[in-house]
């Protein structure tokens, strides 16, 4: 779908600490209330693992090689994981319950497995991978809504759902192949991440980008050649949008983590990377390697006191810097 | 079950002992109307009054009669619908009763539904059903209208909170809600002992009625479409069943 410009995010995987700063920005900014209390516009999930929902990468959507749109399935409250909280005033002020305990018995949340990775001792490997809408430029949700309850603006790609149109269908939730469209039962409409569209509009970065300890997001306009997104994305390609074979082209791009040698049997570091290429292949897609192997090389170029554009533009000096959003 | 319906319904099979256990009790005198029928809407004689506004279970419905419509998925105006729909579903029946007074017009819905869906939850989705009125002649779409020059005006009752919206459609993904909410409705769920359960749902509005999209009753003929909305088979938007084509009132009783 062609918009006049598209705003887009690159986050260097090889930067996030996992800490949920961005999750707790975005919550505390939109959805700790009005019966979003269970939505995570934005997450951080540790990779492998099931990802929030639960599996969504099994419960499909997108589109198929043709262009159709593909059926997919809305997660169910447990997917989610049922949000609970605290008797803490009753537990820690009155005194009246002698125990602090959760309202509703915890079953399954947005983090469950969080640091559990794969693998076997001592190549067991994880990552963090934090997740938001992708603001594709082909989106699923905008195709399966029979309502044209859901757009994209021209001014700057971002994917809103009109809540006066909306009706409630929840085919964008199935469609969604990355789950980040939430059916609210409050209003029985759906509702999903607006790129802090407010924000936006006065000059000002994402919450979940602006708060960001590790400085792993960019935000700027894909076509502005100065900007940090082409850089990343066009010039070096070392930026990758998650699963790309889903057709929505997301606007979303991740740099792959690179990670240390696998140590062999005989103690000795092997060839293969700890965290495998096929596993990361099966995620950003064919560009993996010669992404790390970009990275590896300006890297090198970096430590040994060379100019390197890409590095310099990675390590995000100035936090101010990472975000052009004119 | 409501005591007064037990009350009618054994009056009912005390007039009518042929009926066979597999059909609804009001079957058997029910007559069934074809697309493009006409049919006269019933006046219900000043003085005679519901016992609320929009009540089901009126006994005024047992004295007005009852016409049927075979209901069948309805065509897959999108993606999404196509995706999902189960054209070799069954043919279900709608019964309605027509009726106005010298002030209102009523149409009561009564159709068979063994599960009570009034949840919009996850997973979830509602029972519900509509009536819609071309703003123009039969020649309107009666799927849902063609554009704003043939739009079409709807009643739409929802399970989850029993209330009735006036809406407007030009076309399929078109609905807008109207400012004007003149339509109200009122719902009952019955479950019959030894018959299916049925939802009975009585929607009206003042004959006179301002506001741009609303239908006018003030013609010898208005087109009428129904649709019904089956929540336990996650039914909503085109996913729904409904009557192929208009039944044509006939306003000119007295």
């Amino acid at each position: 779908m062609a918009v006049k410009r598209q705003l887009s995010m690159v986050m260097d995987l090889n930067k996030c600490i996992g800490c949920h700063t961005c999750t707790s920005a975005c919550k505390l900014q939109w959805t700790n209330r009005n019966g979003r209390e269970y939505m995570y516009w934005n997450n951080v999930e540790t990779m492998p693992g099931t990802g929030y929902p639960k599996n969504y990468q099994d419960m499909g959507g997108g589109f198929d090689a043709d262009g159709a749109l593909k059926m997919g399935t809305e997660p169910t409250a447990e997917d989610y994981g049922v949000p609970w909280d605290y008797n803490y005033e009753e537990a820690l002020m009155t005194g009246t319950d002698p125990w602090l305990r959760p309202n509703v018995k915890p079953t399954w949340g947005a983090n469950w497995d969080e640091d559990e990775g794969e693998g076997d001792y001592p190549n067991t490997y994880y990552f963090y991978l934090p997740r938001l809408c992708n603001h594709c430029d082909n989106p699923a949700c905008l195709a399966a809504c029979s309502r044209n309850a859901i757009y994209k603006r021209q001014e700057d790609g971002i994917v809103l759902i009109d809540q006066e149109r909306c009706r409630g269908y929840r085919y964008c939730v199935s469609a969604c192949p990355y789950k980040k469209v939430y059916f609210n039962e409050e209003i029985s409409k759906s509702e999903k991440c607006i790129f802090c569209y407010p924000r936006i509009e006065k000059g000002l970065p994402t919450a979940c980008a602006k708060q960001c300890v590790g400085r792993i997001r960019w935000i700027g306009y894909r076509d502005d050649e100065a900007g940090p997104i082409h850089t990343l994305v066009d010039k070096y390609k070392v930026a990758l949008p998650l699963h790309p074979e889903m057709g929505t082209k997301p606007n979303v791009f991740y740099v792959p983590p690179l990670s240390p040698p696998k140590i062999g049997d005989d103690g000795e570091a092997a060839a293969e990377s700890r965290v495998p290429l096929d596993y990361l292949e099966s995620l950003f897609g064919d560009g993996v390697n010669a992404a790390l192997e970009t990275i590896t090389a300006e890297r090198a170029k970096k430590a040994a006191g060379d100019e390197s554009e890409l590095m310099d533009t990675l390590i995000g000096y100035r936090h101010a810097e990472m975000f052009k959003l004119s | 079950m409501p005591t007064k319906f037990v009350t009618l319904a054994t009056l009912a099979i005390l007039a009518a002992p042929t009926i066979s256990t597999a059909q609804t009790l009001a079957e058997a005198n029910v007559k069934l109307l074809e697309p493009y029928d006409t049919v006269k809407v019933s006046k219900i004689p000043d003085g005679i009054y519901l016992r609320s506004i929009n009540d089901p279970d009126d006994i005024i419905w047992e004295r007005l009669p009852e016409y049927r419509v075979e209901m069948n998925p309805a065509f897959a105006a999108h993606e999404s619908v196509e995706l999902r729909i189960n054209y070799d579903a069954e043919t279900t029946q709608l019964y309605m009763t027509l009726a106005r007074t010298s002030e209102r017009f009523y149409v009561r819905l009564r159709w068979v539904d063994d599960t009570r869906d009034t949840a919009t939850t996850f997973g979830r989705f509602r029972d519900g059903a509509a009536v819609q009125f071309s703003l123009g002649d039969d020649e309107t779409s009666p799927v849902m209208g063609d554009g704003p020059e043939n739009a079409v005006n709807i009643w739409y009752w929802r399970a989850d909170d029993n209330s009735v919206q006036n809406l407007a459609a030009g076309g399929p993904g078109s609905t807008t809600l109207l400012d004007e909410q003149p339509v109200t409705g009122e719902a009952m769920y019955f479950e019959n002992d030894g018959d299916p359960n049925e939802w009975v749902v009585v929607m009206s509005r003042a004959l006179v009625s301002e506001g741009a999209h609303t239908a006018s009753f003030d013609r010898d003929i208005v087109p009428m479409g129904f649709a019904i909305w089956q929540g336990a088979e996650q039914q909503r938007d085109g996913l729904k069943t409904v009557l192929d084509g208009w039944v044509l009132l006939d306003m000119s009783a007295d």
